[in-house]
């Protein structure tokens, strides 16, 4: 117990340095998150809150439209970040050795619009594809097609905002990729050269295994992105066609601030906190595992 | 040693108390600084766009907070018990749930809301709002007709104090109409034109076939939309075109009956013939307007407000120039489907009786003060006085006034209004994409939307 004390006594200066972070962290991201697990076992209204136990999680699943945001949530999640993680590779790998002008030109192209704001990029995007004004529309019906409408359609809507976030979000993950890259050591590559392998092989055999913590690390942050993805969605198709394109993160705003169903919507959180807890643990523990 | 940890501790202490005051709540009222007795009471008003100016577009920098920091003004200058300030503040009208929902969540509601009521009624059923019984005298219910009154009234209590009303209809471009050869289904100017439903039907079948495509290229007959629900009480117009009743006595849907599901496919039919605008699903009415307003669109929706801010784009060179009418939108019967919005104050219930009581006399002067309600004027003035002085500058308010007989009640008074309108536009877009018959569109909307009805039945103030 004296030590203890005095250990204490002794760090002090520590405690007080780190105090500041760990108090926001407490204050902004910890009690949130038990306010949110509490507020899911209540029905709340202006005027009180009524304990309900798991009867919100309950309504949550009888529910076919959250059913269904769950469903368009695990594809985008799926599309989304194996369409970047591969594109980004291919991407990389063939200019990462190139002449460094080359590469800042490739990387500056594809990181534009990363730093163009989600909501600039929906708007764009919205402009082109709206079936009362939409430039796309437009020249479709003068080239005598008929009536194109990508985003009131079921079919097209989920592969229209899967390329519109994939656009928007591959610059980043091009970005650590080529940097990750041209940190792999030279030798191994005269090395395989030496042997006679071919670009592929270096690529699949060499490339690829050296850059896998980075791999991970763009998994993980994809995955819990794409997991928050909404902007696009309100911007876009407000969920629709008949809640075709509504996904968890759109079905809890919408419960939240729309039907003021705040229990419902904290359900829907606490849901959405376990399946990322769930996916990023094991990619976690595999990031930090030394070889 | 000592002193350096003393000044760490003595730093993080201020930086602490630096975050807790950020963090501490506002003073409801404290003492004036120019003033020896009088409290000062700052209260916040929202509103959603509604006319610009005082009184009119015209006046130089006329916005739509113009009003109400004009009333503001003259109501802190002549009130005796408190230093009053208040912060206006406008909002768009498809955010207005979201704001209000976090803010009441937060705990920080705003005093006073300016809205359309039929989209606040849920706020009274949530115990959000107070009454207003007590700023309601014998001379206002003169004035004003019961009928406001009633649309006003959620229970036994008013809620929002009436000011004006924007009843909504169809609007028509005549040159469109004239150009297509439809020169006999024209109304007059100041007239709101009835046509039977078969009418309407020859008219967007001669709009699509006879419209000269030199002159009006890449337009439409008539504008439909179901994005979202904004302007949605048009497309529960369009519903009701076959005579469903919509709601029961007990204030449940009945919409899926056989007239309620002819509608559905009534809408359904014209949409697949190309006699609307394409993509109604991921069209919203602000789209809709637009087309309209840049004649891509003959018919469209429109409300009083809508009417005259359209026809001062026009004389403003803000927008193309061509001859609006106005026209009911039709049924079957032959008699038309009309409604209105009433316009009004509600005062929220903050918890802080001193700006509840300051609020209340705000609400009571601006919509009581014989000038500042003859701004009413810019849509449609609940006020009989207030109309009959401008019943000659508008020669509308006459056929608006004539039109009333047709009103009918699109929200049928039930609790989660709100809600209910999140849950018909969805199956607006099932029929229109055909991923539902209109038959099962109709019947899903009304297992949701009584769903809706019950759950805040059973969480309302009122109805308990």
């Amino acid at each position: 117990m004296k030590t203890n004390k005095h250990a204490l006594k002794a760090n002090m200066t520590g405690y007080l340095f780190i105090a500041p972070q760990l108090i926001l962290f407490l204050v902004f991201l910890v009690y949130p998150i038990i306010e949110g697990i509490r507020l899911s076992l209540f029905r709340i209204n202006y005027t009180n809150e009524i304990f309900v136990g798991l009867g919100n999680y309950k309504t949550l699943f009888e529910d076919p439209v959250f059913l269904k945001s769950t469903l368009n949530t695990v594809i985008f999640v799926v599309s989304i970040v194996a369409l970047t993680i591969v594109f980004a590779l291919f991407v990389s790998s063939a200019v990462f050795d190139k002449n460094a002008k080359y590469v800042s030109f490739i990387r500056g192209s594809y990181y534009i619009p990363v730093m163009v704001s989600m909501v600039v990029m929906s708007m764009v995007w919205g402009f082109l594809l709206n079936p009362a004004n939409g430039l796309i529309p437009y020249v479709a019906k003068q080239l005598d097609f008929s009536n194109v409408n990508f985003l009131g359609n079921p079919h097209t809507v989920l592969p229209v905002i899967i390329f519109v976030t994939f656009a928007t979000n591959v610059g980043q993950a091009i970005i650590l990729y080529i940097a990750s890259m041209i940190g792999v050591p030279k030798d191994l590559f005269e090395a395989a050269e030496v042997d006679g392998a071919s670009r592929t092989t270096i690529i699949f055999k060499i490339l690829i295994p050296m850059v896998k913590p980075t791999t991970y690390y763009l998994i993980i942050m994809n995955i819990i992105a794409v997991l928050k993805i909404f902007v696009v969605i309100q911007l876009l198709t407000g969920g629709g066609p008949n809640n075709s394109s509504t996904t968890l993160m759109y079905f809890l705003y919408n419960n939240a601030f729309k039907y003021n169903q705040l229990g419902v919507a904290s359900a829907v959180g606490v849901i959405m906190f376990l399946i990322t807890l769930l996916l990023s643990v094991p990619q976690l523990r595999a990031m930090l595992k030394k070889d | 040693m000592l002193k350096k940890r003393f000044l760490v501790t003595a730093l993080s202490g201020v930086l602490a108390l630096s975050a807790l005051a950020g963090c501490a709540n506002k003073e409801t009222t404290k003492p004036a600084d120019n003033s020896k007795d009088k409290k000062t009471v700052e209260l916040s008003l929202m509103l959603t766009p509604q006319w610009k100016g005082v009184m009119d577009p015209s006046e130089k920098g006329a916005d739509y907070d113009s009003f109400f920091k004009a009333a503001a003004d003259k109501f802190s200058k002549q009130y005796k018990d408190y230093d009053v300030k208040v912060k206006v503040e406008v909002i768009a009208s498809d955010q207005r749930d979201e704001l209000l929902n976090v803010k009441l969540n937060g705990g920080t509601p705003p005093d006073i809301f300016f809205e359309n009521t039929f989209a606040m009624g849920d706020y009274a059923h949530r115990g959000a709002l107070v009454p207003l019984n007590d700023i309601v005298d014998d001379a206002a219910k003169k004035d004003i007709d019961k009928k406001y009154w009633d649309s006003v009234t959620f229970g036994k209590d008013v809620y929002f104090y009436p000011f004006s009303h924007m009843p909504g209809t169809l609007a028509y471009n005549a040159d469109m109409f004239k150009a297509a050869g439809l020169d006999q289904y024209i109304g007059g100017e100041n007239e709101i034109k009835t046509w039977t439903l078969k009418d309407y039907e020859t008219i967007l079948n001669a709009l699509k076939k006879d419209l000269p495509k030199d002159k009006y290229s890449n337009a439409y007959p008539m504008g439909l939309f179901a994005l979202n629900n904004q302007g949605d009480t048009w497309n529960l117009a369009y519903l009701r075109m076959f005579g469903t009743k919509f709601f029961d006595k007990k204030g449940n849907l009945v919409v899926d009956d056989k007239n309620g599901v002819e509608a559905a496919k009534w809408l359904k039919k014209t949409y697949d013939a190309g006699l609307t605008n394409p993509g109604a699903e991921s069209v919203s009415s602000n789209d809709v307007n637009a087309m309209f307003q840049n004649q891509k669109l003959a018919i469209s929706f429109t409300n009083s407000v809508l009417f005259n801010s359209a026809k001062a784009d026009m004389a403003a060179g803000k927008a193309p120039k061509f001859d609006i009418r106005l026209a009911n939108i039709p049924s079957e019967s032959g008699d038309p489907l009309t409604f209105t919005y009433v316009s009004g104050a509600a005062v929220f219930n903050t918890k802080d009786k001193t700006r509840i009581k300051v609020s209340k006399d705000f609400v009571k002067f601006f919509s009581t003060d014989p000038e500042l309600v003859k701004a009413s004027k810019n849509g449609i003035p609940v006020r009989t006085s207030v109309a009959n002085e401008f019943k000659s500058q508008n020669p509308l308010f006459a056929a608006y006034d004539k039109n009333a007989q047709y009103l009918f009640n699109f929200t049928g008074s039930v609790p989660g209004y709100s809600q209910l309108r999140q849950v018909l536009y969805p199956e607006l877009q099932a029929i229109y994409t055909g991923q539902k018959t209109p038959a099962q569109a109709m019947e899903d909307y009304q297992t949701n939307g009584n769903k809706v009805i019950k759950d805040s039945r059973a969480n309302s103030v009122i109805e308990q």
